[in-house]
């Protein structure tokens, strides 16, 4: 959480906003109360985090106009306070009849869905869910008011769509306490409600969701071994002394620890060893220790050797496909994580604590650094694929030519086209890819959605497997056609996950595509390249396939194509599906 | 100068985004462009974060210029 001074927040974002920075983060922000401080204090939060947040307060009370005026925003955030739905209800909801209650109740289930209706195409949507807590506590009977917020919570649950996130509003709260939250010196004349202190908890708990919308989520944890997954010092301390199993009170905080990274690990966490030991004194206790909640199979990758942490940073990076600033680094010692600080400060580091009893608490709140939007099949699985990729690199050395590996991989491509892919997952890879991506344009699910049902658009994606395994639904191309000029289209988006890079699949697909495009009737297709700080690998992509290039700046690249001019890549050696096509 | 004076002036140039320089002598809502009734509600939280001290609700609106804070802010720490 940003620990400044209002005056510095408001100081430094002045400094910021004077600077040409571009790739301006709109953010509508609407509400029936007033909330004002939110937008400073909001803006330098997710500027901490490399957004370039510019926030937009509404008008007062204004929520249902205010969410058309702001549907075409990157992110909208409805700030929906029950005790101003009408004036004073907080004291009038004991005077009201139950059939008014229910009418207002009904009132305002219509306006939200109107409200999410608007919404429904904005990428990220942050609601609040309703609460009274600030003005009625008693933990031993509802009152209307509190019956009345349960009600529109219900509601809320059941209409919003996967890019509305609800809030727990109740939770920042609680965070907070109730009496530092509330300020009703200006309730009556302002209606202003919340404190300083509340906005920077606020902010700080809605950025995760911001942060993972624009492909900012933490991905990896990398961790120490001694003192950090154990207590003690595996090769000093005898084997059987290392602790973590409840025989000793210090045990029991590495087991309750080693559970939560477990569970980290299922939600799609990628966890990896990072610890200068002897490899095989850790092979051990992974494989034999009868304490350790996690498995050999619940890592991604291992670096336990003597070489600095940095060094075995920089090679999981690389072995992993992903950029460092996914990495989260977990070590007990000062030494290393102040190393691990300046040696590459995009890492996040986290020490762990002097006192172990505070331990798992702070494990329990980093999970919210790997936030992801979109739940999918693919989370689940993602440590076992890598593993399987690790698996496939070790045959790679034996073989003379790279064609020679490739082909014994027994590659098999399967394209999706249209109604047949999958929604959330098409949705997630714009979210998440950044390296092997034309355009890098993100998506929602509705975004998906609304391009299936227009004939202009195009959609297709792979999967891919071989003989060790399926790495599932991996690349994605959205294809649009020229409205005006039939028989010519652009692709709008094509990336792969970093998972396939390297085994010629987006060649095999390429091929497949132009060949659907032209069965189709397209003569003459377009493509994009826009440069992020992260995609220069497919700088020069459509090159390959006789692409001619028209425009080129430092910002990206444009190209063209008749398609008769095409160049088919033709990988002999992928076999490709096309179930119903 | 005071060093409770300098203070204000500094919160305020922050939170009406001007330079201290040019914050009038009579600054007050209506004088200053941005000093409306949201910035003011800055201005409270701004002053008492900078004082360490809560304004009482009757003081809340006569923080209307320069002289009237400093004399509210100086009760209060004194």
């Amino acid at each position: 959480m940003i620990s400044m001074k209002f005056t510095e927040i408001l100081k430094r974002n002045r400094e910021l906003s004077l600077k040409p920075a571009g790739n301006e983060y709109a953010i509508g922000l609407i509400s029936n109360i007033t909330i004002s401080q939110l937008k400073e204090v909001l803006e330098l939060t997710l500027r901490e985090g490399g957004i370039n947040a510019d926030v937009v307060v509404g008008d007062y009370d204004a929520i249902v106009q205010d969410s058309s005026r702001f549907s075409e925003s990157h992110a909208v955030l409805v700030f929906w306070e029950a005790v101003n739905l009408v004036e004073d209800l907080h004291g009038k909801a004991y005077l009201m009849p139950s059939e008014d209650l229910d009418a207002l109740a009904e009132r305002v289930v219509s306006e939200m869905d109107f409200v999410l209706r608007n919404l429904k195409s904005t990428p990220l949507v942050l609601i609040n869910r309703f609460s009274s807590a600030l003005f009625y506590a008693d933990p031993l009977r509802e009152g209307p008011l509190s019956n009345l917020c349960k009600r529109l919570n219900e509601a809320l649950e059941s209409k919003v769509a996967s890019n509305q996130i609800i809030v727990d509003l109740d939770a920042v709260l609680a965070k907070v306490s109730l009496g530092a939250s509330v300020d009703f010196r200006q309730f009556q004349s302002s209606k202003a409600l919340y404190s300083f202190e509340f906005f920077k908890a606020y902010a700080e708990a809605v950025k995760p969701a911001f942060m993972a919308v624009t492909g900012r989520a933490k991905k990896v944890l990398a961790l120490d071994c001694d003192n950090t997954l154990w207590g003690g010092i595996v090769g000093e301390d005898t084997y059987s002394d290392i602790q973590m199993s409840d025989a000793t009170l210090k045990g029991n905080v590495f087991r309750e620890v080693q559970t939560i990274l477990r569970g980290l690990r299922k939600e799609g966490v990628l966890l990896a060893l990072c610890s200068k030991n002897n490899p095989s004194d850790v092979d051990k206790v992974l494989s034999e220790h009868p304490d350790m909640v996690l498995k050999e199979d619940d890592l991604v990758a291992k670096r336990v050797n003597w070489q600095d942490k940095a060094t075995n940073l920089r090679e999981l990076a690389t072995e992993l496909n992903l950029g460092l600033d996914s990495f989260v680094f977990l070590d007990d010692s000062a030494f290393e994580v102040g190393l691990i600080q300046k040696e590459l400060p995009q890492v996040k580091c986290v020490q762990v604590p002097q006192n172990l009893s505070e331990y798992p608490a702070l494990m329990r709140e980093l999970r919210r650094e790997f936030l992801t939007l979109s739940k999918t099949a693919e989370d689940q699985r993602k440590t076992e694929m890598y593993r399987q990729d690790q698996r496939r690199k070790d045959q790679a050395s034996q073989f003379k030519s790279i064609d020679e590996y490739l082909a014994s991989l027994g590659l098999k491509l399967t394209i999706f086209w249209g109604t047949q892919i999958p929604v959330s997952r098409a949705a997630q890879m714009t979210q998440k890819t950044n390296q092997f991506n034309l355009t890098t344009r993100r998506y929602t699910e509705a975004d998906i959605q609304r391009m299936l049902i227009d004939p202009a658009y195009t959609l297709g994606v792979f999967s891919v497997a071989d003989r060790y395994g399926d790495y599932g639904v991996t690349g994605m191309i959205i294809i649009r056609q020229d409205k005006d000029s039939p028989g010519s289209a652009v692709i709008d988006s094509f990336l792969m996950s970093c998972r396939v890079i390297g085994r010629n699949v987006e060649y095999a697909f390429f091929d497949e595509v132009v060949h659907t495009l032209r069965a189709g009737g397209i003569n003459n297709l377009r493509g994009e390249y826009l440069a992020t700080d992260k995609n220069n690998q497919v700088e020069r992509f459509y090159d390959k396939f006789g692409f001619e290039l028209t425009f080129d700046t430092d910002k990206g690249r444009e190209y063209k194509i008749c398609l008769q001019n095409y160049k088919p890549q033709y990988i002999q050696y992928i076999e490709t599906h096309q179930p119903n096509h | 100068m005071n060093e409770i004076k300098q203070k204000i002036l500094a919160v305020m140039a922050a939170v009406f985004e001007m330079d201290v320089a040019d914050i009038p002598e009579n600054s007050a809502p209506g004088v200053v462009e941005k000093w409306d009734s949201l910035k003011h509600m800055s201005l409270v939280m701004a002053l008492e974060e900078e004082f360490n001290i809560r304004f009482p609700d009757e003081m809340i609106e006569q923080l209307i210029n320069i002289e009237l804070i400093e004399l509210s802010i100086k009760e209060l720490v004194g």
